[in-house]
């Protein structure tokens, strides 16, 4: 097959005030017609860069240093802007991470995509452009497109919006499809519905296309062949099955081992330590050394060249060369004999993939959940912490019209437990915390918390400086939950400084240090602004700021929500560890099921405002009653292809859905919704 | 090669590159600005040691003479050193432009403040209250004020100018105040227990000052601006308080005469005035925005 | 959704009628507070001269021995009727006064107006196109030397340079005397005024037009605009610059009394016949009735335009729909 996209030695570098970001470095790769390929690696790896890059859409600032690009056969990479405009749209067209921000506010969805039609073809008459809307609008599986395509993007769901930015990139019938992120701010199962139109149009349309990803688990299902880009670079790439049944690059193996489908059944998750560098001065030698666990000496020295292992599958790490042979025995020696706690992601064996349904794979993992459930202090005897009663909440949208965002919930945590509440956003879960932390007053029902009834005014005031150390709130938006002017000492400080608590441990300033340490952020952080930090330690910050009252109580909104899926894990592992340390109880909120697992003892999962199922972690992982709660287990992304491809994303029949049921006890302990 | 380069070391610390700031410290600040503000106000604060006459004394002897050696910048039609009256009546423009803005931008805080933390109603009910006070042209507001208070001085007008000057800063302070009081840390300090002190001085505080820095420098000036305009038109200081708005009142008479320097020497240092704290205004508004271009 | 329309506009006026009595009535306590004799503006030096019994029998005839309060009923009353009072200095009706200056205002400040309108467009929009360029260096230099000079000293300079050096245009009035109907010598003596009106305002709207296309610009929707293979000029002005022309649309019309007052400042230095010497010279002789119309017309302006403006936001531009209900849930939220 001839090749549609040919980069080579391709380098993109930023001038910035700090100096000069090298954002992609020497990288190389090829895309056949009708292939989906898949990049991969962390925010921050260049990978979005790289397909900006492609299509001259690049900032100002930033410019190609070196390498070329050829599309079938033509070297575009001197062609200027003019020339540029004729070739996007037609040859290439692109599809962005934001659909609440891609599409022009003002302008009705119809006349976006009709504009698309007309940019390339400027004579079509206007019967055959309203026809060819309707025909794309229908292509991406919007319905009732002829009324659909006179509203405005705000009338949109997210879903929705990102169905429109496709049918636009497709309107010239593009040869490739650039898809840069287009899952990754969506909910959960409609990433699984986009994922599916985007390889049936690939099959129908024969576009090619590079999907961009952080997460290997969203792509396996889709790929044909996958780059895993690290500091700028390709450090391995290969067809689908090569690079997750048999990756080679150390970073692979950390990508694929941290993503929870894989540790699914085991205590923790496996974590890449730390982030990747900063690529104004990329480190010397292999940039992923100072994360990797297996680096050699060589690697901090000088850079690995890609090292072929199949024809189609090259990795650029030392351990492949043959001076190495050794140590690789050495490592799979290790990989092989160690305990599931070291394990390693190419021990995800083909033969594990006979079983197809999804329903089964929950039934695979043969129950090692074990301490839980078992422990005396969680177990069902534990005093009632926070006893949730009848919870309903109204918002007025107008006059007549009011949303029930939490409709009639009712729950309880125990003392010492981890409680999971899973939806998609707009279910009602944050509501539910924030009525739980008095940020709002509910319309009706009750919350108990030791007791003492928080939404009655007066109990609250007599109670109120206790309810308030007692209790703690994390955000998911680290950025806007930290006060940006304040440094991350006063941040963490804070709340024993409102409360006039001594430290524990010394000073105050050693008692921030302590609480620090014990989140894993570095000493230097103190002095720091919040701006100064990654995300992932932003909410590191806002950990330690929620622990340093010891709370008996902690009720964390979607934490995790807004980071790359190897810092999820390392945040979800930290509090797993903090929560044994200080047995607090802990309610978890989350929009999709893969991480909760690993956390929860037990776990809700809410829907359009109410609670349609509440069991123990395992039953509901491995008994799923609900529809819904089938869908959401069934939308968490595996990292293997062949099991993915097989698989169809069940759609549970969301207007079906009247609400309005009763929730009953099924097995001891399993609540769930039963619609009359 | 020896083989132990491809031994297994595992994870060392990365080597940290100093941060080296490519730009230096004053690339993008407005110095060239400051740097003259600053000669100005020097000049105008240690006016005593600049003036080389008594800007008052009207040496009858030379009226409307064109700068020369003695009188450096001439003499207006009363026989003053313009020279002299720069520096001297420059304190009192500047003075009265730093007055006026504290006084507006005490009670835009406050208004501001209040209408951004009050219920829904009452930040109605002072929204409407500023439109109506907007309604009201500034100068005709002027007008009447100064008539209330009577004969002007350095502090009626400064009252006049900065109680008629404060509603925009209102407006901005209000949206801050609503935006920040809306915010997760904010929500955060809540849940915490932080009091309305404690959130107020935390968190309010440092996040509206450098919002509306922009609007208080600009507020000097066109506090100064007003001042030159009223007393221009003889509504505002007397002939005999000088300021570089008197001195220009003198200008009709100039105009007649062909006395250009009346009118340039005074109104160029006004105009070099406004000129520099108009950059440094949008130096602090700038640097919000940084990214890049998409076009 | 007719009936909603009825609601909206009775809405509007009832805020419309309240704002301005509320403004009626600050003026008038204002007005009549204020210190100095009126009787002086009505009958100059003789007030001097008078006696006690003469005084107050002048003083019941203008209506000024009553209580403030019911004086204001009284004027309210006669104001619905249109009878706005006499003016002291003029001993004419109010209206009578204004009317015959309004007109030379409205030509100022309506000229001048759309000449910002317009220019401050096109000055905005080739900034933008420019971004960054040694155009649009030159251009926001030029603009923010121009936007600082105070506009009583732009006219003194130009006056100085055209008027007294030059002499190529005339420097005071509306019209040459005894040609009041020659509109040719009118546009004649309407030049320097207006032309300091226009620079006097103008980078303020074409800067505001710059930054808010620049920041349209780095919208992400421009992104897949450019995607799809839109060029620069379809994105700037099919999607930036229709993206603001509402909030454009909205500002000017805020900014309609902000012109005019301008004008006022511009009139007394030409010695322009027009509202502005007016309420100088009210002001100077203490006419306070005519002041207080005028405080109440151009209230009345303001008043106006700002309703507009708001429509326009509501009627023009869809996100605002949207934005709103989106507030309202967060608030109820919070």
């Amino acid at each position: 097959m001839s090749e549609l996209l040919e980069v080579k030695h391709l380098s993109v570098s930023f001038d910035t005030l700090q100096g000069e970001v090298e954002a992609v470095r020497d990288v190389s790769f090829s895309l056949r017609a009708g292939e989906i390929l898949a990049v991969v690696g962390e925010s921050g790896c260049g990978k979005s860069v790289m397909c900006k890059s492609l299509m001259k859409l690049l900032p100002g600032n930033a410019k190609i240093k070196a390498g070329s690009i050829c599309v079938n056969g033509v070297d575009i990479t001197s062609y200027k802007e003019k020339e540029m405009q004729k070739l996007r749209g037609k040859l290439f067209s692109m599809v962005f991470q934001d659909p609440m921000t891609s599409l022009n506010p003002t302008m009705t969805i119809g006349a976006q995509i009709a504009e698309a039609v007309l940019i390339h073809q400027p004579k079509m008459p206007p019967v055959e452009v309203k026809r060819r809307v309707l025909e794309l609008m229908e292509l991406v599986g919007i319905e009732q497109a002829e009324e659909r395509a006179n509203l405005y993007p705000w009338n949109f769901s997210g879903g929705m919006r990102q169905r429109s930015v496709l049918a636009i990139a497709l309107a010239s019938d593009p040869d490739i499809l650039i898809a840069d992120e287009p899952t990754t701010s969506l909910d959960v199962t409609i990433q699984a519905q986009i994922l599916d139109l985007l390889r049936e149009i690939q099959k129908k349309l024969g576009t090619a296309t590079i999907l961009v990803s952080h997460d290997l688990g969203v792509v396996a299902r889709c790929a044909d062949r996958v780059a895993v880009m690290y500091a700028g670079k390709i450090i391995e790439t290969g067809k689908t099955e090569e690079v997750y049944y048999d990756p080679k690059h150390p970073y692979t193996w950390g990508l694929l081992r941290s993503l929870p489908a894989l540790s699914r059944g085991k205590n923790r998750l496996y974590t890449l330590p730390g982030m990747p560098p900063s690529l104004i001065h990329p480190p010397k030698g292999d940039a992923f050394a100072c994360r990797n666990a297996y680096a050699l000496a060589i690697d901090y020295e000088e850079e690995p060249p890609m090292f072929r292992v199949t024809d189609s599958h090259y990795a650029a790490t030392w351990l492949l060369d043959e001076r190495a042979a050794d140590v690789r025995e050495q490592i799979s020696e290790a990989m092989r004999s160690s305990d599931t706690e070291a394990a390693l992601p190419c021990l995800l064996q083909k033969a594990q993939t006979g079983s197809v349904e999804t329903g089964q794979f929950a039934g695979d993992m043969t129950g090692k959940k074990t301490e839980s459930n078992g422990n005396s202090e969680t177990g069902p005897k534990a005093e009632i912490l926070l006893d949730v009663q009848h919870l309903s909440h109204v918002f007025p949208l107008t006059k007549k019209h009011v949303i029930r965002a939490v409709d009639d919930v009712s729950f309880q945590i125990r003392r010492g437990e981890i409680l999971g509440l899973v939806g998609e956003s707009g279910s009602g879960k944050s509501t539910v915390a924030r009525c739980i932390m008095n940020i709002c007053q509910p319309y009706s029902g009750k919350i108990l918390y030791r007791g003492i009834n928080v939404c009655d005014r007066g109990q609250f005031r007599q109670n109120r400086k206790m309810l308030q150390t007692d209790r703690q709130l994390i955000f998911q938006d680290s950025g806007s939950s930290l006060n940006q002017r304040m440094k991350v000492e006063e941040i963490i400080l804070e709340p024993l400084k409102v409360g006039h608590i001594k430290p524990m441990h010394g000073s105050y300033r050693d008692e921030a240090l302590f609480q620090m340490k014990a989140v894993g952020l570095e000493e230097q952080c103190l002095n720091r602004y919040p701006s100064e930090l990654s995300g992932g330690q932003r909410q590191r910050v806002a950990i330690a700021r929620a622990l340093i009252t010891e709370p008996g109580l902690l009720v964390a909104d979607e934490p995790i929500a807004s980071l790359d899926v190897s810092i999820q894990a390392q945040i979800v592992n930290l509090f797993r560890h903090l929560q044994e340390e200080h047995g607090f109880s802990f309610l978890f909120i989350a929009h999709d099921l893969a991480m909760v697992e690993f956390l929860c003892d037990r776990v809700g999962v809410m829907y359009h405002g109410r609670l349609v199922e509440l069991a123990p972690c395992r039953e509901l992982y491995e008994n799923p009653l609900h529809p819904y709660t089938k869908e959401l287990l069934a939308a968490i992304p595996v990292p293997d292809p062949l099991r993915e491809r097989a698989r169809k994303a069940t759609q549970f029949g969301k207007d079906a859905y009247m609400g309005g049921g009763k929730m009953e006890e099924v097995l001891p302990g399993h609540y769930v919704e039963i619609s009359q | 090669m020896s083989t132990g380069e491809f031994q297994v070391v595992g994870i060392r610390p990365a080597r940290q590159q100093p941060e080296e700031l490519k730009k230096k410290w004053y690339q993008g600040k407005p110095v060239v600005s400051i740097v003259i503000l600053a000669l100005i106000a020097a000049g105008c604060i240690g006016s005593r040691f600049v003036m080389t006459k008594d800007p008052a004394y009207m040496d009858l002897l030379h009226y409307n003479l064109a700068p020369n050696a003695e009188f450096l910048f001439g003499t207006d039609t009363m026989g003053r050193d313009i020279f002299s009256m720069i520096w001297y009546g420059g304190k009192i423009s500047l003075l009265i432009g730093l007055l006026s803005a504290a006084i507006s931008t005490v009670i835009a805080v406050l208004f501001g403040a209040v209408s951004g933390i009050a219920p829904q109603w009452l930040d109605t009910l002072l929204m409407r209250v500023t439109e109506i006070l907007l309604s009201i042209p500034n100068l005709l507001l002027v007008i009447l004020l100064q008539a209330i208070l009577g004969k002007a001085n350095v502090l009626t007008i400064s009252l006049v100018i900065g109680v008629t000057g404060w509603t925009s800063i209102a407006k901005v302070v209000r949206t801050e105040v609503r935006q920040i009081r809306n915010s997760e840390y904010v929500i955060a300090s809540r849940c915490m227990g932080g009091g309305f002190f404690h959130i107020l001085w935390k968190h309010l505080t440092p996040n509206f000052v450098s919002s509306i820095m922009f609007m208080v420098v600009m507020n000097v000036r066109s506090a100064i601006v007003s001042e030159s305009t009223l007393s221009f038109m003889g509504i505002g200081l007397p002939l005999e308080v000088i300021s570089w708005g008197s001195m220009l009142s003198l200008s009709e008479k100039a105009l007649l005469g062909g006395a250009w320097w009346m009118i340039l020497i005074p109104g160029v240092f006004l105009v070099v005035t406004l000129l520099c704290m108009t950059n440094i205004g949008n130096f602090l508004r700038k640097s919000v925005n940084q990214k890049q271009s998409n076009l | 959704m007719k009936k909603n329309k009825v609601q909206y506009i009775g809405k509007k006026v009832l805020i419309f009628v309240i704002s301005v009595f509320l403004l009626s009535l600050i003026t008038f306590y204002i007005s009549r507070l204020a210190p100095g004799d009126p009787l002086v503006s009505y009958y100059g030096d003789r007030v001097e001269k008078m006696s006690p019994q003469e005084r107050e029998r002048a003083e019941e005839r203008l209506g000024l021995h009553e209580p403030v309060s019911v004086q204001y009923v009284k004027w309210l009353k006669q104001a619905v009727r249109g009878d706005f009072g006499i003016s002291y200095k003029y001993k004419k009706d109010v209206l009578e006064v204004i009317g015959g200056r309004v007109g030379n205002t409205l030509v100022l400040g309506g000229i001048g107006f759309v000449l910002i309108f317009v220019l401050a467009l096109l000055l905005g929009v080739l900034c933008a196109w420019y971004e960054d360029s040694r155009l649009d260096r030159v251009i926001c230099k030029v603009g923010t030397v121009l936007s600082c000079i105070p506009e009583f000293w732009l006219s003194l300079l130009l006056l100085l340079i055209f008027a007294v050096e030059l002499r190529w245009l005339p420097g005071s009035g509306a019209y040459t005397v005894g040609k009041s109907d020659d509109i040719l010598d009118r546009i004649w003596h309407l030049i320097l005024p207006v032309s300091i009106v226009v620079l006097n305002h103008l980078w303020y709207y074409a800067y505001m037009i710059r930054n808010k296309l620049l920041e349209e610009v780095r919208a992400d929707y421009v992104l897949l605009a450019r995607s799809k293979g839109a060029d620069k000029k379809r994105i700037l002005f099919r999607y930036c610059l229709r993206n603001i022309i509402p909030s454009y649309l909205s500002i000017m019309a805020i900014s309609v009394p902000h012109v005019l007052g301008g004008t006022y400042i511009i009139e007394t230095v030409f010695s322009y016949p027009g509202i502005g010497t007016l309420s100088y010279e009210s002001a100077r002789y203490k006419d306070y009735n005519l002041l207080m119309v005028l405080c109440i017309l151009s209230g009345i302006v303001v008043i106006l335009c700002n309703m507009v403006a708001q429509a326009v936001n509501e009627q023009i531009d869809p996100r605002i729909r949207a934005t709103e209900i989106m507030q309202e849930t967060e608030e109820t939220k919070r």
